[in-house]
């Protein structure tokens, strides 16, 4: 039933024939594909229209690791797409010359919805996100002058380039509206929870009182259908006394902010192990338990953890089936989001 | 005949370019009196190594009271750039110009917008890549051998930077915009304060102070 090839749920995009009034030498556009009872995506396809070649150039760009110094680490060394786009396995992340970072690396999902990004909201729009990893000395400690350079040095991205945007001078603001591009189609729509909230299918009885059950304790952060509301909260986590990462407080420099971290998505969450900013968590059932019974008070604990979420063992069980109702294969297996197979850019017939 | 009409047209188009001149603005960074050349130490205690800053949103006010507002007016000076410190604006003929306003800094929407091209493109080393941002005002050397390096910049509540500058005057084509760097480098205490890489409140008392070392003639 999953693999059904319905054509509401055909994966993210199809084109538009506009007659070019804009600036674009494509001849067509891509949608994102939403369901209907997503809200609005807060990114502005006005001032990058995603388009075909744009997308693949893009996703060229996050498979190739020429991005970084030493040619050793690209996008998704740390962000795999069947991970949901998350680095498995490491609980921090790990850059070039075996540098280790102090954050995990989140999932990538639905990113066109979200406001602010990194765990601690350090970037405030989709476009300047890469200008983080790029630059950063563990992660793959280039700069993004040199990238130009480089890739303008190639033969083939001034070629590619020259696809997407009419020319081939390469600059700052192409390189990084690209990546957006691919980013942005990573649009996870297709979990059976999406299902059922289409009513192709139901839940059965275990998801359906895991479903109440996360209604009544999860989603005021939680919050259907993108599983976050992109707020900063503090969930109670003891701080790392190594680590000592005060969350947005370092960005906004208000103490109200301590320990406050974005609320990731939890969709796909059955992949994205490890959990939370510093994957101190290797399963779900560890972070029920903190749920239950390891929230620290402090004076900035959010709210709705200040009275303990007491879950019974069936109630944690019903949860946890309904939780893996947010895995969305075609979303984690999609061969357009997956290393690209030629040096060129290939429309494929996937996109149409 | 044909000359004449040659000279007729010539006579015409010249009307027209008349018609509509520029006013030429040059910014000019000085200390102590003297236009700041980068990296020369054959001077003062003080050795600039690089200075470079955002100009925006200018809108000029003419006599007649015409405003004109430049349109995506973003001006990156860059004193290891010599043709970044002229910026040219049209004017319209025999009317002087009154009034210059403009930003020090880039404003808080365009900070939120993403990413920008030309003279804001990330490449030109004035963004802060983990903690989104444009630098509004990178100065970097040595007073008395000891190493400095001011970026200033911050967008949000309640560190905004960008400052609005206004200056008066009865100019028409050409204007010298000096910025007077002097009271910038002899206020701070260099041995305490000589590193801002970040937004707050530091940075924002240091945007208020540049603000006034602005003067044109
Ligand atoms: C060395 C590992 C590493 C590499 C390489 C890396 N990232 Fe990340 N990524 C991370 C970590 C860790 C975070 C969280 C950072 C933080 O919160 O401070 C992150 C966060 C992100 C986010 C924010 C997601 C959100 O919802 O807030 C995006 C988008 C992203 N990375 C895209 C990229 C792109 C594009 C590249 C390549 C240019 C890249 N990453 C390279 C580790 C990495
Ligand atoms: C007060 C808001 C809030 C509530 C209520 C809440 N969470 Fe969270 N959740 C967060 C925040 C914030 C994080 C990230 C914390 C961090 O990494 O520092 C998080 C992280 C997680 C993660 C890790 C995700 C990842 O990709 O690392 C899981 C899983 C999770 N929560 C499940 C739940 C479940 C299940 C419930 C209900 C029992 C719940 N949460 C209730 C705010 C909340």
């Amino acid at each position: 039933m999953r693999n059904k090839k319905n054509e509401i749920l055909t994966l993210l995009f199809f084109f538009l024939l506009i007659g070019t009034a804009l600036n674009i030498p494509s001849s067509s556009y891509f949608i994102i594909k939403y369901p209907d009872y997503f809200p609005k995506p807060l990114y502005d396809f006005n001032k990058n229209p995603l388009t075909p070649e744009g997308v693949e150039l893009g996703r060229h760009l996050f498979y190739d690791p020429i991005l970084s110094k030493d040619s050793s680490i690209s996008c998704s060394n740390c962000h795999l797409s069947y991970t949901a786009f998350t680095h498995v396995d490491h609980k921090l992340s790990h850059g070039i010359n075996d540098s280790i970072g102090t954050r995990n690396s989140p999932s990538l999902i639905n990113l066109a919805w979200s406001e602010l990004f990194m765990w601690d909201g350090a970037v405030n729009h989709l476009d300047v996100q890469a200008l983080a990893p790029i630059s950063h000395p563990a992660e793959m400690g280039e700069s993004i002058e040199n990238v130009v350079v480089k890739l303008q040095s190639t033969k083939r991205y001034p070629m590619l380039f020259q696809q997407v945007f009419n020319d081939s001078i390469i600059t700052g603001e192409k390189l990084l509206k690209v990546i957006s591009q691919f980013e942005l189609t990573l649009v996870s729509q297709n979990s059976k929870y999406d299902s059922v909230m289409r009513k192709e299918t139901v839940f059965n009885n275990q998801e359906q009182r895991g479903y109440k059950v996360f209604q009544n304790n999860c989603n005021s952060c939680h919050t259907e259908p993108l599983f976050t509301s992109y707020q900063f909260k503090n969930n109670g986590l003891a701080i790392d006394s190594i680590l000592n990462d005060v969350g947005r407080y370092r960005i906004t420099n208000n103490p109200n902010d301590s320990l406050k971290f974005k609320i990731p998505t939890l969709r796909n969450i059955e992949f994205s192990y490890p959990y939370m900013h510093d994957g101190r968590f290797k399963s779900i059932s560890e972070v029920l338990k903190h749920y239950e019974k390891g929230i620290l008070y402090s004076s900035t604990l959010a709210n709705e953890l200040k009275t303990p979420i007491g879950l019974t063992h069936e109630e944690k069980v019903d949860l946890t089936a309904f939780l893996l109702t947010l895995t969305d294969r075609d979303f984690l297996f999609n061969s357009n989001f997956s290393y690209p197979k030629t040096n060129n850019i290939e429309i494929t017939e996937g996109y149409k | 005949m044909k000359l004449l009409l040659f000279t007729f047209f010539l006579s015409i188009s010249s009307l027209l370019i008349k018609a509509q001149t520029h006013l030429k603005i040059k910014v000019l960074p000085i200390l102590n009196n003297e236009p700041i050349v980068l990296n020369d130490a054959t001077k003062d205690d003080v050795i600039i190594t690089n200075l470079k800053f955002y100009l925006s949103s200018f809108s000029l006010t003419q006599n007649n009271g015409e405003v004109y507002i430049e349109e995506n007016s973003y001006h990156l000076i860059d004193l290891s750039k010599p043709e970044t410190v002229n910026i040219a604006f049209p004017l319209i003929e025999n009317k002087t110009l009154e009034n210059l306003t403009f930003l020090l800094g880039i404003d808080s929407v365009t900070n939120v917008s993403g990413v920008m091209g030309g003279d804001l493109d990330p490449t030109k080393g004035m963004y802060w890549a983990w903690n989104s941002g444009y630098i509004n005002f990178k100065i970097e050397g040595t007073k008395n051998s000891i190493p400095f390096e001011f970026h200033l910049g911050g967008y949000a509540a309640p560190y905004q930077t960008a400052q609005k500058i206004e200056v008066d005057l009865k100019e028409s084509e050409e204007m010298v915009l000096y910025l007077d760097l002097s009271d910038f480098l002899n206020k701070i205490d260099i041995n305490t304060n000589n590193k801002v890489m970040s937004p707050g409140k530091t940075s924002q008392e240091l945007s208020i102070l540049l603000a006034t070392l602005f003067y044109a003639k």
